[in-house]
């Protein structure tokens, strides 16, 4: 097959694949179908504070495996359902942050500074639109930079890294995760330490289950979905707890809003917003790409450019990033909305996830097979089909697909998801706690995994409490055991040479990269404290 | 929170230590490097080792990085109250995996049944029984705990929100088990 063959088979299995109902005796497919739920359900969720997009990926991946069973006509639906949610959830996430001065999400908080003044102006909807034009728009510039990019990625990786190289590159991820996330290199180490040691309980090659202690609940090892949504989920639903039970549930008085003015976005207002769009969209696909960081960064860089870019055009007695201009809006969302497509780059490239929402897509395609996220997926094979690279093209269709959602009824489900501001987050909290537990038990039918999530869940909470990401827990724990694979075949494919890491200046670039990464983050953590 | 650190990073070294000095030697199958047949491989010790070496960096570096002194106390109070919402989420548990079983027990004893608890576990009431009781006890009590005080309308809506729970999730999908029924 040419490649031009594999775009439109992606496009056929989206397009003719199986249909969800009959419409006037048109068949709906049924991918589609799930990415608009997706959609839907993802700007609820951003729009609910207190709820994340991973959250809601993670509670449904394990119910939507039960319904759709592991085969692989499930993939799509699956896997265009949890990418519906992570871009609803974006552009959800900026409405309690307009409306009621509350970001739904961490990366909407940037979107507060300007969208909550203009709220209080009269100008919530004219907001929320600027804020749906600009969301949209980095969102799909970030996909666009997918497809062109995860392609030459993964086709550089596979022409030029062998085992002891790609060994290599999973410990430069692990160490540049470590050093960006939490801002304290320490306990990135700590954390991905924690990760890796958790997945090589009960594993290994040997007869006896590694790290076991002799006991049958540890030789079978931890399970990913009990360790990521303990960790994830259940440490955030107890730490989320102990905040509440610090502050008073907002939930309860909210502010009346009241607009006037004209609420319609001009030409003039759209041709003005335009730069810092674009400016923003390539700031956060940049940052997207790069595993660990994540949307919060994005939004505060693109914010701050922004200012940069307004104070040099504001005239005298205009008003200034923080007290309710549109072009404000339109950095943030912009910056925080484009990392979404990028970080499937070293996803769909690499196979090493980034962030939460990525992991979920590994965990989705783990679970169910068929599909092996990494290099090899983009394999342009003329003589057998590479049925992964059809079933990624069937994926960038979907993605088409939740962006076209976006641009037409995101904004009408943007304005009608403000109710969900006022759900109480006290009942909210342990429905969230309750429907994880019971779909980690849909998964893994035994009470002993409720225990071991609960468990994780209590140790994704310490972490939170000392400041600790969890997030290179997760992330090691999804890679640890490619990377104790890969380097049992780099030592058998070098004969047994100890020194393999060190075989090619490939490896020992990534290694080196490792060292400097995390010196580098911690002498800037020693320059801000000595500034401190 | 320098404290914090120091705690942290002391911490995780002596994990660490007792990680490379104990267990991975007490509970290992093979070292570092294993020779079969003159055939050397990876072992299984040596992947948990380097990440017990990480965790021992890890903990040094945070033991070394500067930060600025400050006397910054951890309350005690805030670890209580997630103590005591996790004895809740325990003992919602609890019930989920006994209170099924239990009362058939208790309908045996009453010569109701001599059904074992394997054979009911898909059938109504029987299915929904253990995590009705937990389902409520999870949510009903943690947002008790959160409030301050156990109101009858917080129990009401963590019984409705469980039966809704009850209907999205197992209503539509035959082959998904609720907890506990999966055990039986």
């Amino acid at each position: 097959m040419q490649p031009l063959d594999y775009i439109a088979a992606g496009i056929q299995a989206v397009i003719f694949g199986p249909a969800a109902f009959e419409l006037l005796g048109v068949p709906i497919p049924l991918t589609l179908v799930m990415v608009f739920a997706g959609v839907v359900t993802g700007i609820l969720v951003g729009a609910t504070p207190g709820l994340a997009g991973p959250m809601a990926m993670a509670i449904s991946l394990p119910i939507l495996i039960s319904f759709f069973g592991y085969n692989v006509e499930a993939l799509l639906p699956v896997l265009g359902f949890l990418i519906g949610i992570m871009k609803g959830a974006t552009l959800g996430g900026a409405v309690p942050a307009i409306l009621f001065n509350t970001p739904g999400t961490p990366d909407a908080y940037m979107t507060t500074l300007d969208g909550y003044p203009l709220t209080k102006q009269g100008q919530s909807r004219k907001a929320l639109k600027v804020a749906h034009l600009s969301s949209v728009s980095g969102d799909t510039f970030s996909d666009i930079a997918l497809f062109v990019c995860a392609p030459f990625v993964a086709l550089m990786v596979e022409r030029h890294l062998d085992f002891p190289e790609k060994t290599a590159l999973l410990i430069l991820s692990l160490s540049f995760i470590a050093a960006v996330i939490g801002g304290s290199p320490g306990k990135g180490l700590i954390s991905v330490a924690l990760g890796l040691i958790a997945v090589f309980i009960g594993g290994g090659e040997d007869f006896y289950p590694r790290l076991s202690l002799g006991t049958d609940a540890l030789a079978g090892g931890f399970s990913i979905m009990t360790a990521i949504l303990g960790i994830l989920i259940v440490g955030a639903v107890l730490k989320e707890y102990e905040d509440l039970w610090h502050r008073s549930n907002l939930s309860g008085a909210l502010e009346r809003i009241v607009d006037h003015g004209d609420q319609r976005l001009t030409r003039a207002e759209i041709l003005r917003i335009a730069p810092y769009i674009g400016q923003s969209s390539i700031v956060g696909t940049i940052i997207g790409a790069l595993p660990g960081i994540g949307t919060t960064l994005a939004a505060a860089l693109g914010y701050q450019l922004g200012r940069a870019r307004h104070e040099r055009r504001r005239s005298e007695g205009a008003p200034a990033f923080g007290e309710g201009v549109i072009e404000g809006v339109a950095a943030t969302e912009a910056a925080n909305s484009s990392v979404s497509g990028s970080n499937l780059i070293p996803v769909l490239g690499l196979g090493i996830p980034g962030n939460a929402a990525a992991v979920f897509i590994i965990l989705a395609t783990d679970s169910i097979g068929g599909f092996t996220p990494g290099p090899s997926v983009f394999r342009f094979s003329e003589s057998v089909v590479n049925t992964e690279l059809v079933l990624v093209f069937g994926l960038f269709t979907a993605m088409l697909f939740a962006n076209l959602v976006n641009w037409t009824f995101g904004g009408a489900f943007m304005r009608a998801a403000t109710v969900m501001v006022r759900v109480p987050k006290r009942t909210l909290l342990p429905v969230v706690l309750l429907l994880t537990l019971t779909a980690v038990y849909a998964q893994e039918p035994s009470m002993e995994s409720l225990w071991f999530t609960l468990g994780f869940g209590i140790l994704g909470y310490l972490m939170r409490k000392v400041d600790m990401s969890p997030l290179p827990f997760v992330i090691a724990f999804v890679l640890g055991g490619s990377l104790e694979n890969s380097a049992r075949q780099a030592f058998s494919a070098t004969g047994g040479d100890p020194y393999f890491l060190f075989s090619s200046w490939i490896s020992i670039f990534f290694l080196a990269g490792s060292v400097v990464t995390v010196v580098l983050a911690l002498r800037q953590k020693r320059t801000d404290s000595t500034q401190a | 929170m320098y404290r914090l650190n120091i705690y942290i990073g002391s911490g995780a070294v002596l994990l660490a230590l007792v990680g490379l000095f104990l267990w991975i030697p007490q509970d290992t199958g093979t070292g570092l490097i294993v020779r079969v047949r003159r055939q050397v491989s990876i072992g299984d010790a040596l992947a948990p080792t380097i990440a017990f070496t990480l965790m021992a960096i890890g903990g040094a570096l945070l033991l070394v990085e500067r930060r600025k002194h400050t006397s910054a106390e951890v309350s005690i109070a805030p670890f209580l109250h997630t103590g005591a919402l996790v004895a809740v989420i325990a003992l919602g548990l609890l019930l989920m995996r006994h209170a099924g079983p239990g009362i058939l027990l208790i309908a045996e004893g009453f010569g109701a049944t001599d059904t074992e608890y394997r054979l009911l576990r898909e059938t109504f009431p029987w299915k929904y029984i253990g995590y009705f009781l937990g389902g409520v006890t999870i949510i009903g009590g943690m947002a008790s705990l959160s409030a301050g005080r156990l109101q009858a309308r917080t129990v009401l809506i963590a019984g409705v929100v469980t039966i809704g729970l009850v209907a999205l999730v197992d209503v539509p999908f035959d082959d998904l088990l609720l907890p506990p029924n999966g055990d039986y």
